[in-house]
């Protein structure tokens, strides 16, 4: 595609998306939103990307071979956060019972492993995302 | 170290294979690896049911409460390991390690290259887990996310086949099985309202001190989660999905599908209503009625059915349908014989249908041929695979010493108990129907003259995961002590609930 005005104002904006991806994600815990809805709109600004600049160049910001690879380890991670309170000694998926300081009410650093397993549920969502809209550009007609 | 292992088992049961089916994808490139790891996560998962059921066994079936994150029963989500649960898990891993025994080195005919055959081994695992969880959850919520893993797994491993209706036939049961979930979802939504607990024990507890004041709402969540349900663990009339999704799935996961799939919908079912409404609120309501005769429809039905057919992986998907029958008239007759018999042919049949499905799968495989009447002489050339499905097939007729005699036996004393003569009718019929669609198989493959070109008995994995299906027919006909009793303690715990 030869749009001037789409692709310079995609440029513009796109790295500003992904900022406002991450931040949802990692501010799930205190704020509203979340680490779904942040991984949705990381996933969403590949996907603006790969439609305006097309499909190959696309592709190459994320082969498949990350987005697998980030998609198994995601949930990995996810497991491994829950694991964390088993091998101190409590239930899986505890959080203050596994001694994890809480921290300040409302502070970013605030809910001990609440805001380390959002990460990986918003890495795996905004991968997710990629690998539907490649599976389905990619499938033949 | 152990001690750890040991009282976080019961959310290792479930974890585990969900996680190890994460990180398959990332393997794809070593096809070996792959089913060492699903082999030895269904092993593992198949010691730790021991384990918890051993334990059960002990405690003279005191539960096992597990609160995920430390958070107490009404608050947080609680996992309670019982009598049911115990005898659930031991049944998804006895069956689910043979067939994923048989699966491996053998999946590329039917799936594809390494890289499908990672998805497929993937979604076994986490249709496994997801049983697993359906087995020890006690949450209502919990119980509507763990169907829908098992649906979507369910959906993804009929697509996962080379067979060209495959994609059509997981199409339909994904369109039917949404229809179910959001039954499902709704009815559990209609108890939230009404109860303002998603906990199961709790839940009851409100359900039955205020019910009288919103008897309507509790007819339509009891509807939503009968149709729901019935949907997806394929009662008759909702069973349209069934005998396309099964016999177009590759083998072993027909073996899963028939085998166990059906029967986690069911269980959550049985958790539904005699853990929430509980006994008395189902026959104040008439609930088992319906069962009844809905379990006894589908037995006739799907015995006639699966008659007509020829093509030897419908007959066995038809068959599915009149045996989830069985499972319904045990439900609906609600005394302890009869829910003893329905637990106990549930794993019967799980076990027997998952052996039918891997031999049939082995003699579609080799032979090329997949009707019945083109079956001519394969028991002479695939000795032991033909003897594996003969005595699956003579145990789900129920004959002594095999082990749907046992469960069809205690449903025959329910319903004796019960003094429902339709019913004792219609189970001894669903025999007599059951030998005359299996037995003409076992008779065109022994006895007719013509031989097929050429063919013999499958690798050693599958001969291995063949023989321990049989074996288990066997094992459990014989000596049904433990498993019976675990049956027997299950079907009391639903009855003198609360």
């Amino acid at each position: 595609m030869r749009d001037f005005i789409l692709k310079r104002v995609a440029a513009l904006l796109l790295p500003f998306i992904q900022m406002y991806g991450l931040y949802v994600i990692l501010h799930g815990h205190v704020s509203p939103g979340g680490s779904f809805a942040g991984g949705i709109v990381v996933g969403l600004a590949f996907i603006a990307f790969t439609t305006i600049y097309g499909l190959e160049r696309g592709r190459a910001k994320v082969p498949e071979k990350v987005t697998t690879l980030v998609e198994s380890y995601g949930t990995l991670w996810y497991g491994m956060m829950g694991m964390v309170g088993v091998f101190k000694g409590a239930p899986f998926l505890a959080n203050k019972m596994a001694g994890i300081d809480l921290g300040e009410l409302g502070a970013l650093s605030s809910g001990g492993l609440i805001g380390l397993i959002g990460l990986g549920v918003g890495i795996r969502v905004a991968s997710t995302m990629i690998t539907l809209f490649f599976t389905m550009m990619e499938e033949e007609p | 170290m152990t001690a750890t292992i040991k009282s976080n088992l019961p959310v290792f049961v479930v974890i585990m294979p969900l996680f190890v089916a994460f990180v398959l994808p990332t393997f794809a490139r070593r096809i070996r690896l792959v089913e060492g790891l699903v082999t030895a996560t269904t092993a593992l998962g198949f010691l730790g049911a021991g384990y918890l059921a051993s334990l059960i066994l002990i405690q003279n079936g005191n539960p096992i409460n597990y609160s995920l994150g430390g958070w107490s029963a009404p608050w947080g989500i609680e996992i309670q390991v019982s009598n049911l649960s115990c005898f659930f898990l031991l049944m998804v891993a006895g069956v689910s390690l043979p067939i994923a025994l048989f699966a491996a080195d053998n999946m590329t005919h039917e799936v594809g290259g390494p890289q499908q055959t990672t998805r497929f081994y993937a979604l076994y695992l986490l249709l496994g887990g997801a049983l697993a969880g359906m087995a020890v959850t006690s949450d209502l919520f919990n119980v509507f996310v763990l169907v829908e893993v098992a649906t979507l797994s369910c959906c993804g491993l009929v697509s996962s086949s080379n067979h060209p209706w495959a994609s059509e036939a997981a199409f339909n049961y994904l369109i039917l099985a949404t229809l179910g979930s959001a039954l499902i979802l709704g009815g559990i939504g209609f108890l939230y309202i009404i109860t303002g607990h998603l906990n199961m024990e709790f839940a009851s507890h409100e359900l039955n001190r205020v019910w009288q004041g919103y008897p309507h709402v509790v007819w339509i969540a009891a509807s939503f989660l009968l149709v729901g349900f019935g949907v997806k663990s394929a009662l008759f009339p909702l069973h349209v999905w069934l005998p396309d999704a099964h016999s177009a799935a590759p083998s072993p996961a027909s073996a899963i599908l028939s085998g166990l799939a059906v029967k986690g919908y069911a269980i959550c079912l049985i958790k539904v209503l005699y853990n929430v409404f509980g006994i008395a609120l189902i026959q104040d309501f008439g609930i088992h009625r319906i069962l009844t005769l809905l379990g006894m429809i589908a037995i006739i039905a799907g015995s006639v059915f699966a008659l007509t057919q020829d093509k030897l992986k419908r007959r066995l998907a038809f068959s599915t349908v009149a045996q989830v029958g069985y499972i319904f008239l045990g439900l609906g007759l609600a005394n302890s014989q009869s829910l003893t018999g329905m637990l106990f042919h549930m794993a019967s049949h799980a076990v027997i249908k998952s052996g039918l499905f891997l031999a049939a799968g082995a003699i579609i495989a080799t032979t090329g041929k997949n009707r019945i009447s083109e079956m001519a002489g394969v028991g002479r050339k695939m000795p032991i695979t033909m003897a594996v499905f003969t005595i699956c097939s003579v145990s789900l007729v129920g004959i002594p010493l095999f082990s749907g005699f046992v469960g069809k036996w205690h449903l025959l004393l329910g319903s004796l108990e019960a003094g429902n003569r339709l019913a004792q009718a219609v189970i001894i019929v669903g025999s007599v129907l059951c030998a005359a669609y299996l037995f003409p198989i076992i008779r065109v493959a022994y006895f007719e003259p013509t031989p097929v070109a050429d063919c013999r008995d499958p690798g050693l994995p599958q001969m291995i995961a063949l023989i321990m299906l049989a074996a288990w027919v066997i094992i459990l006909g014989v000596v049904p002590g433990p498993f019976l009793e675990l049956a027997k303690r299950a079907a009391i715990d639903l009855l003198v609930m609360k």
